[in-house]
């Protein structure tokens, strides 16, 4: 193929040959006419061409938000040309590179086969590819290419980032049949503290508190809380209103990666997780336990995008019957433009279900952009304080998540 | 112990001052690329003003009516203009309030340089207000003496001239423009004003017509005497040859240097420069633009060297059709500019013919 270089000196050789014959400048037209003959031979060049085959390797096939992947290209000259190479790979929009470049301009001589690599980085969750590789082999004056597209797509998924929880919050009443590591705010066998009461007969000395004996002269024993596995039930508001914000800031974003902390935290802890996103309509990944499912719970969570509104409310109607009766429902929502809460909370609670919140303000982004004027905001601000009030007289928990919080600080608060 | 606060210096380091660092660019092989570039760009101009007087161009003929003393001289214009499109990349990499001073420098001096014939400043005895004793009275009386400085119109042709002087000086830079922008491209790494250069040229060229001086102005003038100069046929061939190469060169390793040189570029981090990279990085890139620029100069070399012969072989036999006998002579004028562009072609024709037998071949694929 023509380069738009080629074009122009071509264009312009032959112009000052016609112009040479006009004016009759001999000059104009002996430039012309070497200039012209330098294009002609250099399209002689593609019969050396080298033959070029292209191969991708990358370290990951998933990573965490912020995380890295190395990408090698291996390229292989399969003739006995030689020539230019230029090779560039596609990224998405929001990759970023750290190391190297995506674009290489290589000079292949036969049977040579040459690596290079680049490392990027992803800030943000979702499903990505990588590709496809355009490559071009050229003269060494870049007038005349031949370009191929290679379909060597590599899809990969970036998951919203997880912390390590220091501590649980979560308690349910709720047993099942297997013990686990659960605390289900009942007297029982356990490691977590719950409360000192006199020895009885029967009592084991192991349990005696010797501390309390020797301030107090009467025999005390701990209480413990009792631990036990249960279904846990994690609901995430993908609303389009969750979407406040830029980047990694938004609502949304900051549900996934607590979510996908809070899955992990109770996964490894042998409890049965269930995902519940709600925006247009609402998507489930089933309860089950494993490594597994936490693959599956990630994906989803990186496959989120906000959009719909609807509302807890209605949310909660359908979905109650069929979550087994007393599992704790973890709420990931901003609260934001949704009458139904507090009626959503009275059924919710009513029927059994305790429901803990965690509620990323989204009040923090529209401030640090500021696009609410300061009276307005102060009155949004009071307005989401009552309605965190109002949560919190039903008894229940909640975490109001400011935006420089990470996940395990709010969770603690939770 | 306390701690000693070093207070920063009020001289600015040269770093904040200009972006020398553009200058030598990271890569020395750049910088060469540059340098040769730049030889390359004067020599095909001054070689191009050899072939084309400005005296005879259709420029200089207008051009004399509102500039009357205006007369360009290749040999004047050319290297100062190179160095004037230079100036003007360095002034490019001064940082923001000293590109502005030195703006406003430049505009003081030259001011300076042209009032300073017509000013001339005369000082008075006692250019501070002083007492002194008045003479010849009877009582020892004291006055207050001051003459200030005044400012006297002196030498106003002096001025006209120096006015005049720069204002020839500056309408060179119409025929010296190719070597401006053709300097400041190479060195700024800006396409446009490379491309610009050439277009130029060509215009110029395009404007020239042989002996034209001589029809407005006499032979003193003009710098020679008869209307047709001592040049062969075959001199403006060769010497075409030489300025189509010398353009190849200069088109060819200037838009190498930007090409290599935004090849390195996308190694640095963004918006910071080189020094961030470690070694082993600065030395892996210099590595590859080695190989690059070696094996780039070698095609070029040998596309040259082939482009150079097969002009000669064309001229050549040229001259051999246009000096034999045979019915082609006949019809056609051989020894002329349609001569060589018939030639030519047939040379093209045959280069078709040879390129339908060699290289890939394409299939179409089904669909």
């Amino acid at each position: 193929m023509w380069s738009k270089k080629a074009a122009a000196v071509a264009g312009g050789a032959i112009f000052l040959t016609l112009a040479g014959l006009i004016r009759l400048n001999y000059l104009f037209i002996s430039a012309g006419l070497v200039m012209l003959t330098f294009v002609v031979l250099a399209s002689f060049l593609d019969v050396w061409m080298p033959n070029v085959s292209i191969r991708r390797e990358t370290t990951s096939d998933n990573i965490f938000e912020d995380g890295t992947m190395s990408v090698k290209f291996i390229v292989k000259n399969t003739g006995l040309g030689l020539g230019f190479v230029e090779i560039y790979d596609g990224l998405p929009p929001q990759a970023r590179i750290i190391k190297g470049s995506n674009y290489t301009l290589l000079y292949m001589k036969p049977w040579q086969e040459v690596s290079f690599e680049y490392t990027l980085k992803l800030p943000i969750r979702g499903h990505y590819h990588l590709g496809p590789v355009k490559m071009r082999v050229k003269d060494a004056f870049d007038l005349f290419y031949n370009e191929r597209i290679e379909d060597t797509v590599h899809s990969f998924s970036v998951f919203p980032e997880i912390e390590v929880l220091e501590y649980q919050i979560i308690k349910s009443r709720s047993p099942k049949l297997l013990s686990g590591a659960m605390p289900l705010n009942l007297i029982g066998s356990g490691t977590e503290f719950y409360s000192l009461r006199e020895f009885v007969p029967g009592d084991s000395l192991r349990s005696v508190n010797w501390k309390a004996l020797a301030k107090t002269g009467k025999m005390m024993v701990n209480e413990t809380v009792k631990e036990d596995v249960m279904d846990v039930i994690i609901l995430v508001d993908a609303r389009e209103v969750s979407a406040v914000g830029g980047g990694r800031d938004t609502p949304l974003e900051m549900s996934c990666r607590g979510a996908a902390t809070y899955a992990k935290q109770l996964l490894d802890e042998r409890n049965k997780v269930a995902l519940m996103i709600y925006g247009e309509s609402v998507e489930k990944v089933d309860l089950d336990r494993g490594e597994h499912h936490l693959f599956k719970i990630l994906t989803a969570l990186s496959s989120i995008s906000p959009k719909g509104n609807l509302k807890l409310g209605i949310v909660l109607k359908d979905l109650l019957p069929y979550i087994p009766s007393g599992s704790p429902i973890i709420l990931f929502s901003s609260l934001d433009d949704d009458f139904t809460i507090s009626e959503a909370f009275t059924n919710t609670i009513s029927r059994g279900y305790p429901i803990t919140t965690i509620s990323p303000s989204s009040l923090d982004f529209e401030e640090k952009m500021n696009r609410i004027p300061v009276e307005p905001l102060l009155i949004a601000r009071m307005e989401r304080e009552n309605m965190v009030s109002e949560i919190r007289s039903f008894g229940m928990e909640i975490g109001d998540w400011k935006s420089d919080e990470s996940v395990n600080t709010v969770l603690q608060g939770g | 112990m306390e701690e000693l606060e070093e207070k920063p210096s009020k001289i600015p380091k040269i770093g904040e001052v200009i972006n020398y660092k553009d200058f030598f660019g990271e890569y020395p092989i750049i910088f060469g690329i540059k340098i040769i570039s730049s030889l390359a760009l004067v020599y095909v101009i001054l070689e191009f003003y050899n072939y084309h007087n400005p005296l005879d161009s259709l420029i200089t003929k207008y051009a004399r009516g509102p500039i009357p003393g205006f007369k360009p001289d290749p040999a004047i214009f050319v290297v100062w203009s190179f160095i004037a499109g230079f100036g003007f990349y360095t002034f490019t990499l001064f940082k923001g309030k000293y590109k502005f001073f030195l703006l406003l420098a430049t505009v003081i001096l030259l001011a300076q340089y042209i009032s300073d014939p017509a000013l001339d400043w005369k000082v008075g005895e006692h250019a501070i207000p002083t007492k002194v004793e008045i003479e010849n009275s009877e009582v020892n009386q004291t006055a207050w003496k001051w003459e200030p400085i005044k400012i006297l119109y002196d030498d106003m042709e002096g001025s006209e001239k120096r006015i005049d002087d720069a204002r020839i000086r500056v309408s060179n830079l119409i025929f010296g423009s190719i070597a401006f922008l053709g300097a400041f491209g190479i060195w700024k790494r800006k396409g446009w004003a490379i491309a610009g250069s050439i277009a130029l040229a060509i215009i110029i060229g395009f404007l020239y017509s042989p002996n034209l001086c001589l029809e407005n102005h006499d032979a003193n003038f003009c710098g020679y005497e008869v209307k047709e100069q001592e040049r062969t046929w075959d001199e403006y061939l060769s010497s075409g040859i030489f300025i189509g190469l010398g353009f190849i060169i200069y088109i060819e390793l200037s838009y190498a240097a930007i090409k290599y040189e935004n090849y390195a570029e996308q190694f640095k981090p963004a918006g910071l420069d080189i020094s961030l990279l470690t070694d082993a990085q600065k030395k892996g890139v210099s590595r590859t633009l080695r190989t690059l620029f070696v094996s780039y100069l070698m095609n070029l070399g040998v596309m040259l060297i082939i482009t150079f012969t097969l002009a000669e072989v064309v001229i050549n036999v040229n001259d051999y059709l246009a000096t034999s006998e045979g019915r082609i002579q006949d019809s056609v004028e051989l020894q002329g500019p349609y001569g060589i562009v018939f030639t030519s072609l047939i040379f093209f024709m045959l280069l078709g013919f040879v390129r339908m037998f060699i290289g890939a071949d394409y299939d179409t694929e089904d669909t």
